[in-house]
Parts: C-alpha cells; sequence; structure tokens
C-alpha cells in the first residue's frame, strides 16, 4: 500500500486493472465509484478544493499526483479517464468544473473537488455562527477564512471562492447577505 | 416379434449394424399395424436401411422407436392413397415360427400366393435350398450373356472354386456366342454367397435331394410357385418358367433350361396331409405382440402423410432384391477343399486322389510321391488363386485409381497437422453412413435434409473414436468445424456453408447434445449441450483463484497473493485447449458477467479477476432499465396496472 503523507490509500490502488476504464457496465460503475472516493478522500486528507487535472496527472510537483499515478506498479490514469470521473463526480454533485458558473464553458482543467458541497459547507458556516454567536455581526470573507477567531473551525483556510459560495447558498436562504466589493466582499448573518 | 425396440444413437438415429447402409430417410411417417393406427406412432422418421427399416419417433424417440427386419419381410404392397387416404406401405412378416417341415408339402407349395395371410410362409424354403449332405449344391445362378443379354443358367456341374480356363462352358441358348470364363465365375460366386447363410439362420437340415434346391430358387425368383399337382411321380409336370410340360425325371426344362421341381419328394414329406397350413391362429399366436402393444401383427404399414413414399418403395424394392443382410453373416465365398478340387480336375489330379486312398507307400518311394502330390496340389491352388485374380482384376483397376484420388485429396488438404490428418482419414471411413441430399425425401424443402445433416453432425461431434470436440476443448468454431466436415467427406458431397448453419441451427430443436452458440462479436461456436456459461466461468474462475496461489513467472511488482496476474487470451487458449478466438469470447462474456475485468497495457489485454466490483456495482442500472422501471413504478401508481 503506497502511502502519501500518511494517506492510506485503498487496495485497489495498487490493482492494475483500477487503472483501465472497464468494458462492463456494473463493473466501470463500481470502478467510478471507487475511484471518485478515493478522490474525496484524497483531497479532504490533503485539504485540496480545486484540482488541475493536467498537473494532477502529468506532473510529479502536484500534490495529486500519486493519487493518479502509482509508480510502484507502474500504472497511471489516462487524464481521458481522470476527466470521465470527474464528470460522474458531477452528477453526485461532488466535482464541479472551475469557472462554469462564471458562464466560462467549463470542462476546462481545473476542477472543484466537493469532498463537502457548498451546502454542505454553508451549513458548517452557519453551525459556526449559531455556536459562537455571531448573528447579526458583519464578517468579512478574510477573517472567515484566515482570522484569529475562525482559527479551528472547520472552514478556517477554506479556498475563499469555495466560502463565497457558501455564503451565496445562505444568502439564498435568506440567512446571510454580503455586502461590500469584489475584493473586499462583507458578509453579514442572520 | 416383427416390430422390435431399437436403440438410438446420441443424435436419436437408429444405430446401424456394421454392415447397414441407409437408403432413404423420409419424416412425417405414420404406422399402421393391420388396418389400426399404432397410438404411439403416428409421427416420425423412417430410416430405410440396407437392413432394416427404422421408424423414430418425433416425440417420443426413445420409447416408441421400433424397426423391422427386412429379412423376416415376406412381402412389401404400395398403395398410392386416395382422398384423404395417406400413401402406404404394407409390409406383411413372414412367419418365422413355422416349421420348416410344413414347408415342402406340395399341397402347401401349390397353395396360390396370392394372399399373404393365408400362406404365410412358403417363402420359408429358403432354408431348405442349401444343407450341410450336400457337398455340390445344383447352382441356379444365371449369367446375362454379353452379346444378346439372354439369362442362361450356370451349367450345374460347374464349380467355381475348381474351374480354370480350361473348364468347358456352354455357349449361350440364344445365341451361341461363349461366355468368358469370369463372367459365369462372377455369376457362380454371387450366387453362391447369397444361398449360402439362409440355412445357419433356421438350422434345420433336411435330408432332401439336391434337385429340390433348384426348384425351390427358382420359385422363389420367378415369383410363382411351381406346381406339382399331385402327388403322382409319373406325371409331368409344368415349367415355372415356360410352363412347357416336362418329364417329370428332367431336371431342367427342355423348352427353356430352367431348374425343374422334381417329384422325389421323401414320401413323409409327400403325404404330410397339411397340418395346419391355412390355419392363421397358431401362425399369429406364435408371434407374440411387440412391446409396443401390437395385437394383430398380420401386417405394418408405413403412411407416409408428407409424400416420398414413391421413392421409399423403389428403394425398398432394390433392398428387398439386394438381400444385403444376407451378406452381413455370411461366410467367406467357400475355398475349395483340396480333395475337391482335385477331384474336379482331370488327369494329375485324380491320380492324387487315388494315392491318398491307397495305403500308404513307405520309404523313399512314398516320400518322393508326396513331395510330388503337394507340388501337384500346389500348382493346383495357386492356378485357382490366379484364376481368381483374373476376375478380380477386371474391376480392380478403378478402385486403385479410386484409392489413389482419396489419397491425394485427403494429403492435399496440405498445412494441417500430422494428427488432424490421421483423424481425418480415420472419419472418412467412418463416414459411411452420411446423409446426402438424394437419401432424404425432397418434398418437405429442404428441412429433412437439414434434421438429419444436424444428426450427423451432432453424431460426428460427439463420436468418441474421433473426440473431435474434446480434441478442441471442448469448443470449436462453426466454421473450422464446417471445413473439417467437408473435408472428411473427401470431397464428394460436400455441406454448403449455408446449410451447414442452418443445421447447426437445427441442434436446440432437435434436442441433440450439441448446441450452437453465438458471442455478442457474432462469432459462432459449436459446443456440448452440459457447457454452459457458469461452467466456463467456474473453470476460469477457478484458475484464477490459483494464480493467488502459485508466484508468477517473473517479478511483478503488484502485491500477487492479493491479486493473483492478469492473463490473457492466449494463456487461456493454452490452459484450456481452446482456440484464441474461443479464448477471447469466453473471457469477454465472463467480463459481461462481472467476473473478470480488463486490463489495457502496453503488454496488450489482460484479464483479472473482478476486485473493482466487489458489490458496489451490483445495485447498478443501466439508464434504460431505470427508465423502464420508473414507468412501471408509475403505471402502477396510477392505476393502469
Amino acid at each position: 500500500m503506497a502511502t502519501s503523507e500518511g494517506f492510506q490509500f485503498p487496495k485497489e490502488h495498487s490493482f492494475p486493472p483500477f487503472y483501465t476504464p472497464q468494458i462492463n457496465l456494473s463493473t466501470r460503475h463500481a470502478q467510478l465509484t471507487k475511484w471518485s472516493s478515493l478522490i474525496l478522500s484524497y483531497c479532504r486528507h490533503h485539504s485540496i478544493y480545486r484540482l488541475s487535472l493536467s498537473d494532477a496527472t502529468n506532473s510529479p510537483s502536484s500534490p495529486a499526483y500519486p493519487l493518479f499515478n502509482n509508480e510502484a506498479i507502474n500504472r497511471r490514469l489516462s487524464p481521458s479517464y481522470v476527466k470521465e470521473i470527474v464528470n460522474f463526480m458531477k452528477k453526485d454533485g461532488r466535482a464541479e468544473w472551475y469557472g462554469s458558473d462564471k458562464n466560462e464553458g467549463g470542462g476546462g482543467d481545473v476542477v472543484w473537488i466537493y469532498w463537502r458541497t457548498p451546502e454542505e459547507w454553508a451549513g458548517v458556516v452557519e453551525g459556526w455562527v449559531e455556536e459562537t454567536g455571531n448573528k447579526g455581526q458583519v464578517m468579512t470573507v478574510y477573517e472567515l477564512t484566515e482570522g484569529e477567531t475562525t482559527r479551528g473551525s472547520e472552514f478556517w483556510g477554506l479556498d475563499q471562492e469555495l466560502l463565497i459560495k457558501a455564503i451565496q447558498v445562505l444568502a439564498k436562504k435568506g440567512r446571510a447577505q454580503t455586502m461590500g466589493g469584489e475584493e473586499n466582499l462583507g458578509v453579514k448573518f442572520f | 416379434m416383427f416390430l422390435k425396440h431399437i436403440d438410438l444413437t446420441t443424435a436419436l438415429r437408429p444405430s446401424y449394424l456394421p454392415d447397414e447402409d441407409l437408403l432413404f430417410v423420409q419424416d412425417n411417417v405414420g404406422l399402421y399395424e393391420g388396418k389400426f393406427k399404432l397410438p404411439n406412432q403416428q409421427n416420425g422418421q423412417v430410416y430405410l436401411t440396407s437392413h432394416r427399416i427404422c421408424y423414430v419417433d418425433k416425440a417420443e424417440p426413445r420409447k416408441y422407436s421400433v424397426a423391422l427386419d427386412l429379412k423376416d419381410v415376406e412381402r412389401y404392397e404400395f398403395y398410392a392413397g386416395f382422398l384423404k387416404s395417406s400413401p402406404k406401405v404394407t409390409l406383411i412378416p413372414k412367419a418365422t415360427k413355422r416349421s420348416s417341415l410344413q414347408q415342402r408339402s406340395p399341397a402347401h407349395v401349390a397353395v396360390p400366393s396370392r394372399s399373404g395371410n393365408s400362406s404365410p410362409a412358403h417363402r420359408q424354403d429358403g432354408a431348405l435350398r442349401v444343407s450341410p449332405v450336400e457337398p455340390t449344391p445344383m447352382s441356379t445362378a444365371t449369367w446375362v450373356c454379353t452379346i444378346c443379354s439372354f439369362s442362361n443358367p450356370v451349367p450345374s456341374n460347374f464349380d467355381p472354386t475348381a474351374a480354370n480356363a480350361h473348364t468347358p462352358l456352354p455357349p449361350c441358348l440364344a445365341c451361341g456366342i461363349k461366355p468368358t470364363l469370369t463372367l459365369v465365375l462372377k455369376a457362380a460366386i454371387s450366387n453362391a454367397s447369397t444361398r449360402q447363410p439362409s440355412s445357419p439362420a433356421l438350422q434345420t437340415p433336411l435330408p432332401v435331394r439336391p434337385k429340390q434346391i433348384a426348384d425351390l430358387t427358382s420359385a422363389q425368383s420367378s415369383g410363382l410357385t411351381a406346381p406339382p399337382r399331385s402327388s403322382d411321380p409319373d406325371a409331368s409336370f409344368h415349367c415355372p418358367r415356360c410352363t412347357f410340360a416336362n418329364h417329370p425325371s428332367l431336371l431342367s426344362c427342355e423348352i427353356c433350361g430352367a431348374p425343374l421341381i422334381s417329384h422325389d419328394i421323401p414320401t413323409n414329406l409327400t403325404q404330410n396331409p397339411r397340418p395346419n397350413t391355412e390355419s392363421p391362429g397358431p401362425f399369429l399366436n406364435s408371434i407374440a405382440p411387440a412391446p409396443t402393444g401390437l395385437e394383430n401383427p398380420e401386417n405394418v404399414k408405413l403412411s407416409f402423410r408428407r409424400g416420398g413414399e414413391k421413392i421409399f418403395y423403389e428403394r425398398l424394392k432394390g433392398c428387398m432384391t439386394q438381400r444385403k443382410w444376407l451378406l452381413q453373416n455370411a461366410p467367406p465365398i467357400p475355398k475349395s477343399s483340396r480333395s475337391e478340387s482335385t477331384n474336379s480336375v482331370p488327369g494329375a489330379a485324380g491320380s492324387s486322389e487315388l494315392e491318398r486312398q491307397r495305403p500308404k507307400i513307405g520309404g523313399i518311394a512314398g516320400l518322393e510321391r508326396q513331395t510330388q502330390a503337394m507340388r501337384k496340389n500346389n500348382e493346383i491352388v495357386i492356378g485357382n488363386a490366379f484364376e481368381d485374380l483374373e476376375a478380380l482384376m477386371a474391376s480392380a483397376k478403378e478402385i486403385v485409381a479410386l484409392a489413389e484420388s482419396f489419397a491425394k485429396q485427403v494429403k492435399g488438404a496440405g498445412g494441417s497437422s500430422a494428427s488432424e490428418n490421421a483423424l481425418l482419414a480415420e472419419s472418412a471411413s467412418q463416414l459411411g453412413l452420411i446423409t446426402t441430399k438424394d437419401i432424404v425425401g425432397s418434398d418437405g424443402g429442404n428441412s429433412l435434409y437439414l434434421s438429419e445433416l444436424a444428426r450427423t453432425l451432432a453424431e460426428f461431434l460427439t463420436d468418441d473414436r474421433r473426440g473431435v470436440l474434446r480434441k478442441a476443448g471442448g469448443v470449436i468454431s462453426l466454421v473450422d468445424l464446417w471445413a473439417m466436415f467437408n473435408r472428411a467427406r473427401g470431397g464428394v458431397e460436400l455441406v454448403s456453408p449455408a446449410d451447414f448453419e442452418k443445421a447447426a441451427n437445427l441442434w436446440e430443436k432437435l434436442e441433440l447434445p450439441v448446441r450452437l452458440r453465438v458471442f455478442k462479436s457474432g462469432v459462432k461456436v459449436v459446443q456440448g449441450k452440459d457447457r454452459t456459461d457458469e461452467s466456463t466461468v467456474r473453470a476460469l474462475l477457478a484458475w484464477m483463484k490459483d494464480l493467488h496461489e502459485f508466484p508468477p513467472d517473473r517479478e511483478v511488482p503488484w502485491d500477487w497473493h492479493e491479486f493473483g496476474r492478469g492473463v490473457t487470451a492466449r494463456d487461456v487458449a493454452e490452459r484450456f485447449g481452446w482456440s484464441i478466438g474461443v479464448a477471447e469470447e469466453e473471457l469477454e462474456m465472463a467480463e459481461e458477467r462481472g467476473v473478470l475485468c480488463r486490463e489495457e497495457g502496453i503488454e496488450g489485454l489482460k484479464f483479472w479477476e473482478n476486485l473493482i466490483d466487489t458489490g458496489e456495482g451490483k445495485g447498478y442500472k443501466d439508464e434504460a432499465t431505470l427508465k423502464a422501471e420508473l414507468t412501471l413504478k408509475m403505471l402502477k401508481e396510477s392505476g393502469f396496472i
């Protein structure tokens, strides 16, 4: 079992056929499911929020390189199959092409890996607000992700764009209101 | 018993006797016993062979299939059918149980043979034709003159075993041209071989005079019964052939030369007041009802519901004339014992015969004489042998040519392995009973031909001696089989690919022990019936499991204890003896069942035990099924179903 910084890969990761797209539909479904859960747990372990697919499959410097490349058995996942896995995860709401919401077409190289979806993050933030009695307070996004008050909470260090997505979810529900400009976005919780 | 239960081959066809030839097959035939239909034998195939007529029931072949021996058939009649009544062939059995003593009674012989039921046994006379007490039976063989095609009788003193170039031969009675020795020899031999075996069959030697042999066979061949009107030996009697009234002491007719019936019948026979010849009672009782529940075995009718009766009748006729069953247990053509041959050769032979009867002369003179006699004997024997050879040589050229062309065909296959050639040669000799298009009835389109072909193929495949399937690991591709089969036929009566495929498709319907299987790629293979995908998968999986235990040939980076190793189609083909094409298909089949998974790499396509799908994929359904289920659910909810 290859480990990468304490991450325990499942045994499939060193099973050679795991890197070949399966023809049989149910086998393929199982393969996609396994890959998707492997990617999610790997990203959670390494706090990866978005992945550049070309980097992850090709450049050894990428933190996700060991995920798609098993050098011990000399097998690697093809970029096209990684794309397919991402699309499969997208159906479950566990991944999203970066920039697809900004009308940039999507399908690019970078992908959000939602080991927590924006909705889930929204729930986490909301729970933290309730717990810490920050209702009615106005906080900046920077404060939330980098500030001293949120240190120790789950979303500390969260990708700012992802946090904004979560806050937008809250805003839609009427639990929060965004204010301020692009650069220094503020948020008020109700 | 007239109708006997028969054994069937794996392909549900009658198993043939060693010399039996298949002559005709017709389906949609029903059996009648007398006037009544046999309830269980109303739809089946009839196989006419040189020895038997076999009925194979369509619904319950193993239970109700019966056969009757042609040798038990007294007569056969043809009924052309009328309106809704199908054409029929009626077979009237001989009364085998009757004592052959009665047959000689003149009163019985006088019974006109028109009605088979009232005198069912007069053909039984055959029993008397040859009896062991007669060293030189009178020959009734005929030779056909090559000039005028008149059939002449072979002279009664003509002994085929002793004849040589110097044997005097009578000229043709019609044109006066002398026949060649070989012609007469052939006629005499063929006559001897057809006559011989009837006596061991019945084993009722009678002390009859040689003359009787002649009359009986002539009566048989002409279909007339020679009519000695009374037991008065002085009365003249009529020649069965030309009806000329001959003097009773004559052996052959003065006018036409036909052998005559003698009146010199032992008195105890002539006086015999026709015991129960006319009574059908004992005759009927003597034949036990067949196991199929036959009550009235007076005759058996074959009802041809879908045609074929004419060809059947023609072939039956030919068959009854040839009487091949006599050959089956016929002893080889009698070899002359030395004394006989010396007897018939004048001169030197006569002296050696005298020698034998004389008391032995001792000393050197005796030895000299002995060697002399032996040399002479050898000369005669060799002479005889060459005479026989001459007769053979007439047709030898053709046979040699045939054998050569056959060998060429087998060799011409080229490129095939030696074992395959051996298999082919072996097969070819066993393919004598092959179904050809002209054997089967042509009326029902091709279907009968195809079903017979399917059966032949099934037999070809399952025959243990050849082991075609076994050698191919239980699976053989249809194309390979086709090639093998046609080559085994030796270049004649080849089967077209279309017919072959159609026949293969019939296996399942005919419940034969082989099956045609189509892989999803469209490759067609032939395999045994008991061979299923499950058993193949099980075998594959068991092997895969073994690979967890045995280390791979070379170092592998992964944990082979955990995963085993990947196998290529080639590995599988080697392991199970399949062809590579078959192995590929089987692997893909197993993959499709989710038992195996694939790995495409630089080493090619490999298959592994499916460790990816360990339950996750089980609940997976593709979109089409999901949609269908959803629709069904909605319909149910809305009360439509």
